[in-house]
């Protein structure tokens, strides 16, 4: 049979984001894939070593939209890890509070987007329902549905009183009943199933020899969990299970991301049980000498680096991140040999790329 | 001395004898980072190899110094790579016009940072599968952040002058409270 | 699982959209939207407009102060500004409407001049000195007495309030 090669994107592959894929196909099955990236450049890493070090947490939180607190939150730990400077209890468990709050909110978006992706558009509306519970708990406590603006160099920019503590709880609590429902839907719905089971296979050897992280490579049976093998923060101190699952296929991935949403909802709780008063803040200006350090976490895409190098100045000698997405990117050549070209969208999608993290 | 600190400094050894510094820090949790950098760049390889038999995962490369590249003639490449949780960051140094061995042998994923390197800083790598622009167009010329400067120093990657201009002439002065 | 029951529930649910424009739309109480200035409460340090990430704050200088403006179209609501503003000059509202049409883009400024002063002990003029700045300076004194040194420039605060008492503080 002879072989074409179709073009796919760069608009509008599984989201409104810009990636251009020549697939190689054999009659209606993908041989081969050539990723061509470039759409969203915008220069970020120039950009931060022209704005000082406070202005670069505005401008870090917005590479991404979705794994806004990540960045900010990352780049803190790397200045405060150069500076010395040991920020108090309560800060620790605030800046998990707003990263979890996060990641369910990523992670039920991309779930939404995987009942689009194959033709499943009411099971699509009801989660991205579901989901605002959490965007109105980030406009609520932050101010803002997406930016949460929660971190500053040692410290936290917000608070969370009693009614503020109620607050989430109950918005918690609201969530829990229809994510265990969606969870259910997902696990065992027929339609879901016959697109999802065995398609955009990951085996374990592979996301390994690739490189693979967070949701992406745990799905593949990968147990690595940066919030478990570098503790950061008051992870050490919550129990939580990292989650992993052995077949690698979409559905896999897309379940992955269903039982963090409710261990994050777990680790919130944890958090408004065990946190103790005091300062949100450091009291004195923080001062950042020259220095290096690395700083990683876990963003809901997996796992998020961040290297610092200062020279005693209010600007930044190299600022460098890498994000989850940038590695992800190669497992799709081993998911998509041999899918179907119906699929292409659906597998992209469930690597939960994000594209302007990826190139920034 | 923590356990990854005996294993890495034993592959270290074995791989570049004595012609490396390595120091490490062990933060509160007890997650500790390495800084290695090595004497020569060549070098590399051989520490790369011993890497991938402690089954290290790269997390990234950092390619930087280019404006100091300028005056000492060489740039910096960090290679930061994971170890199970722990980092260890293996520094190189090459000559502005020099080229470096390519990591993809060892780790698959080196592929990207590669050639990001490569673009931006006008990087030449010596074995790379397929060294072709990853971000930036063909038809722009190599080391962009270099050569595209300008226009973001003119705008002092901000708003421009002209545009405030505007602001300024049209907006109106608020009653005081 | 089926899905069915979960869609009639939906159906006889109704809409769960806000019926913005035509019905009134969430606006939490901490919403981060249009930064309100208030020219009473500025030192004119202009901290805001260093620490600013998008350049949308500029002073402009004026025969009697200096004139601050915020574009509203450059501001990205981070907040940035009044977590830095020691005065309490710079206040996030919460009001999101800041629709216009393209004609009048440039309109959506913040600005006022903040004025120089004169020293009421020694009459040289100097730059303003907020309430609220200089009620955390001096939390031990009275309103009256905050008012009194207010109205002085830094020279004569220092040497009203350094000899008699060896610093308020």
């Amino acid at each position: 049979m002879s072989t074409y090669k179709i073009p796919v994107g760069p608009l509008h592959v599984a989201l409104e984001e810009p990636m251009f894929f020549k697939v190689e196909v054999e009659g209606e099955t993908v041989v081969g894939l050539d990723i061509t990236a470039g759409h969203a450049h915008r220069g970020i890493e120039y950009l931060v070593a022209k704005r000082n070090i406070h202005q670069n947490i505005v401008l870090t939180e917005r590479i991404c939209s979705l794994c806004s607190n990540s960045h900010p939150f990352s780049y803190c730990m790397a200045l405060e890890r150069i500076a010395g400077i040991v920020v108090p209890e309560r800060v620790e468990y605030l800046r998990v509070v707003a990263d979890e709050i996060k990641r369910i909110a990523s992670h039920l978006f991309n779930v939404a987007i995987t009942a689009h992706l194959v033709g499943f558009d009411s099971l699509f509306m009801h989660v991205m329902e579901i989901r605002e519970i959490m965007q109105d708990t980030k406009e609520s406590i932050f101010g803002n549905r997406m930016d949460l603006g929660a971190n500053c160099i040692g410290g936290v920019r917000y608070d969370l009183d009693a009614e503020g503590r109620g607050y989430l709880l109950a918005q918690l609590d609201k969530l829990k009943a229809p994510l265990a429902e969606v969870r259910a839907l997902y696990e065992t719905n027929g339609s879901f199933l016959r697109r999802t089971k065995g398609v955009g296979v990951l085996p374990r050897a592979e996301a390994i020899r690739l490189g693979l992280v967070g949701p992406v490579a745990r799905a593949s049976g990968v147990d690595y969990d940066v919030r478990r093998k570098a503790p950061y923060v008051v992870y050490d101190k919550l129990s939580f299970d990292v989650q992993t699952l052995p077949d690698g296929d979409v559905w896999s991935r897309t379940m992955i991301r269903l039982r963090e949403a409710i261990e994050s909802i777990r680790i919130i709780e944890q958090c408004m049980r065990d946190m103790p008063e005091g300062p949100t803040t450091i009291d004195k200006t923080p001062e950042i000498p020259a220095g290096e350090s690395i700083a990683k976490s876990e963003a809901p895409r997996g796992e998020l680096i961040y290297y610092l190098r200062t020279d005693g100045s209010d600007k930044p000698e190299r600022l460098k991140w890498r994000v989850p997405s940038y590695n992800n990117w190669k497992g799709l050549q081993v998911m998509l040999t041999g899918a179907k070209v119906a699929d292409i969208a659906l597998v992209v999608g469930s690597i939960d790329p994000c594209i302007s993290c990826t190139e920034r | 001395m923590k356990d990854v600190e005996v294993i890495v400094t034993r592959s270290l050894a074995a791989a570049a004898a004595d012609r490396y510094q390595v120091n490490w820090r062990t933060d509160v949790k007890g997650v500790t980072t390495g800084w290695c950098v090595l004497d020569d760049k060549d070098e590399l390889v051989a520490v790369a190899r011993a890497l991938t038999e402690l089954s290290a995962r790269l997390s990234t490369i950092t390619a930087y110094g280019a404006e100091k590249a300028k005056q000492t003639g060489k740039f910096e490449i960090a290679y930061h790579f994971d170890l199970d949780g722990d980092t260890l960051t293996v520094t190189v140094h090459i000559p502005v016009e020099g080229e470096i061995d390519s990591m993809t042998p060892y780790f698959a994923n080196a592929d990207w940072p590669e050639r990001e390197m490569a673009e931006l800083y006008g990087i030449r790598l010596r074995g790379h599968p397929h060294p072709e622009r990853l971000f930036i167009d063909e038809s722009l010329g190599e080391a962009v952040f270099d050569q595209y400067i300008p226009y973001s120093t003119m705008v002092n990657a901000a708003t421009t002058k002209g545009l405030w201009e505007k602001v300024l002439a049209k907006g109106k002065e608020q009653v005081a409270k | 699982m089926w899905f069915l029951p979960v869609l009639i529930r939906n159906l006889l649910k109704g809409p769960s959209t806000e019926a913005f424009p035509f019905g009134e739309a969430m606006t939490p109480k901490k919403m981060r939207a249009r930064i309100a200035f208030d020219p009473e409460s500025c030192a004119l340090c202009r901290v805001c407009a260093r620490i600013c990430p998008a350049g949308a704050i500029q002073f402009e200088k004026r025969p009697d102060g200096l004139e601050f403006n915020l574009w509203h179209n450059s501001c990205v609501f981070c907040g940035l500004c009044t977590l830095y503003c020691e005065s309490e000059g710079l206040h996030a509202t919460g009001d999101w409407h800041l629709s216009h049409p393209q004609s009048e883009k440039y309109d959506l400024v913040e600005k006022a001049t903040v004025k120089f002063q004169k020293c009421s002990k020694c009459g040289k003029q100097k730059m303003p000195a907020p309430l609220p700045l200089m009620a955390k300076l001096y939390p031990g004194l009275s309103a009256d007495e905050i008012e009194r040194l207010r109205a002085m420039c830094p020279q004569c605060r220092k040497a009203e309030t350094a000899p008699q008492d060896g610093g308020t503080q």
